[in-house]
């Protein structure tokens, strides 16, 4: 009982930054209803860009932090300029595809970069665990609950308070309607885009910085850990996105504690698959599926 | 106040318009009548900014609209409430109501305007905090109205406003489109209800494949000739 207390603790720790991830994901896919494989990769350049810094200059952990968000959100815009912004409405495909080519082309540069397989990434703290009673609290883990908890409700307050927050839940939920109101589409578009990829910018740092290490194979290992909690959350749901994301932290925590750690992707999967059988929509978007065929009938 | 001129819109190589010109009055309800496939809704979209119009010229109380996005001509006071409502189904009333001040900065002209919303629509502050994709259809275009007059219009555009509603709501739709206009929003609407459309109009005009083939007052034209062509349009003799 104690240990399923303690990788549920753990899981809630390393699933905070899975719902940054997952919320970066769900802004892109709720605003433009595409998917953008090159998001985790966009992280990764990010990454590089703090640790190749961090490598050459000697910078201190904060300047490593500043340069991960800003490196991925200008990866981000380059990669919006590159597959979405060309493509019209409706093209999702083009987008999709044109995003698995720019994650290679990512990978390929950072790997030309910093040739090493591996490359040490500065702490954001190291100290012994905490202790309560039986339970023990590692410090990189409490500080990326803290950190990502900010960072989400920093988020909600942008979406609920600003008029560019605005603009984006209309997007999300319907983007002619949108139109109609007078939101400014593209420009909010690329923006969200911008937010979404420096909230993936933010979650990979914590999530190297716990590490203390970072490998090319990073972007990749960020989408499917991004996409596996926004689906599980639901497609476009920002709640969805936090849920799904602390949802997988534990599952994964668990199927570790009792298979082992190569079991663990495959328990993940493994829970994708049942929540999609289960409610198509995920946990989440399940009743957004259910409440928007119901408008469609009533139309 | 709203002069369209030659416009023509096409989907890729298909024109939808083929040279629309008409008018809207101030202080006036203009109605655009015609059959499925005339174009209606086509330029109902070019007019607010969401199709762009391949030639032609749209004025706004005598400046060029073609060809702005869709924001600017929000802000410039021209709103369209959209065929089936377009409502945001996943927010709440209030949040509706909201976003259809997106282009204003005024907070307490906006907040102002939300009550009078609700003094308008009681159903909508019953409503207020329910998602608008729960609302029955009839409350659902009082919604997109309401969301629309919230960017402070001087010109309301309505497409099909009685479009899927059971007869007793249509008879309210219209009460309130009479009301607004009394109350001086300038209005054009699209109806395929031509009865009741010819009920409240001050000029009408007939729209055929593209083309308006008919300008004139309600009485000019017997009503069931009306109704015929905005059912069935004008018999043509030759294929």
């Amino acid at each position: 009982m104690i240990d399923i207390i303690q990788n549920t603790v753990d899981g809630v720790m390393i699933g905070s930054s899975y719902a940054l991830l997952a919320l970066g994901f769900t802004l892109i896919f709720g605003t433009m209803r595409r998917l953008n494989l090159a998001y985790g990769p966009t992280i990764m350049a990010g990454a590089y860009l703090g640790t190749y810094a961090f490598l050459a200059l000697d910078i201190g952990v904060l300047p490593v932090a500043l340069l991960v968000v800003a490196g991925a959100a200008v990866a981000g815009l380059y990669v919006e300029r590159l597959c979405f912004r060309p493509f019209g409405e409706g093209a999702a495909i083009a987008s999709m595809i044109s995003s698995f080519a720019v994650w290679m082309q990512i990978e390929e540069a950072a790997s030309l970069a910093l040739p090493h397989h591996l490359n040490a990434f500065p702490r954001l703290v190291s100290g012994q665990p905490i202790t309560v009673g039986p339970f023990f609290f590692r410090l990189d883990h409490l500080a990326m609950l803290a950190v990502a908890a900010a960072a989400a409700a920093l988020v909600h307050v942008v979406l609920h308070r600003t008029r560019f927050g605005l603009g984006v839940r209309t997007l999300i939920d319907h983007r002619r309607a949108a139109e109609l109101v007078g939101v400014p589409v593209t420009h909010t578009l690329t923006l969200a885009f911008l937010l979404a990829c420096a909230i993936g910018g933010l979650a990979g740092f914590l999530i190297a910085a716990s590490e203390a290490q970072i490998t090319p194979m990073f972007g990749m290992w960020a989408t499917t850990k991004g996409l596996i909690a926004m689906m599980i959350g639901g497609l476009g749901s920002v709640p969805g996105a936090i849920m799904g994301g602390l949802a997988l932290g534990v599952i994964e925590a668990q199927a570790q504690w009792l298979f082992g750690p190569q079991v663990r992707d495959l328990i993940a999967w493994g829970v994708l698959f049942a929540v999609l059988a289960l409610w198509p929509g995920g946990l989440l978007g399940g009743r957004q599926v259910a409440e928007q065929q119901a408008v469609q009938r009533r139309v | 106040m709203l002069q369209v001129s030659d416009v023509e819109t096409a989907y890729g190589k298909i024109k939808a318009l083929k040279g629309v010109s008409l008018s809207a009055a101030k202080g006036r309800i203009t109605c655009l009548l015609g059959p499925n496939g005339a174009g209606k809704t086509t330029l109902m979209y070019t007019i607010a900014g969401i199709l762009r119009p391949l030639r032609g010229s749209i004025r706004l109380d005598g400046q060029e609209i073609a060809g702005l996005t869709s924001a600017a001509i929000v802000s410039r006071g021209l709103a369209l409430v959209p065929e089936n409502r377009l409502v945001f189904p996943q927010m709440s009333v209030k949040e509706n109501l909201e976003a259809g001040a997106y282009r204003r900065k005024d907070a307490a002209g906006i907040a102002e305007d939300i009550a009078r919303m609700y003094a308008r629509f009681p159903r909508l502050q019953e409503r207020r905090e329910q998602l608008a994709g729960t609302l029955s259809g009839g409350e659902q275009q009082m919604l997109a109205v309401a969301r629309a007059l919230m960017s402070r219009p001087r010109i309301l555009l309505m497409d099909e406003p009685s479009l899927g509603l059971a007869p007793m709501i249509v008879e309210e739709v219209f009460s309130i489109i009479k009301s607004l206009n009394r109350d001086g929003v300038t209005i054009f609407l699209v109806e395929q209800n031509a009865h009741m459309a010819l009920g409240v109009a001050h000029h009408f005009y007939l729209m055929e494949q593209g083309r308006v083939t008919f300008s004139g007052e309600p009485g000019k034209l017997a009503e069931d000739e009306v109704i015929q062509r905005a059912y069935l349009g004008t018999r043509r003799a030759s294929a």
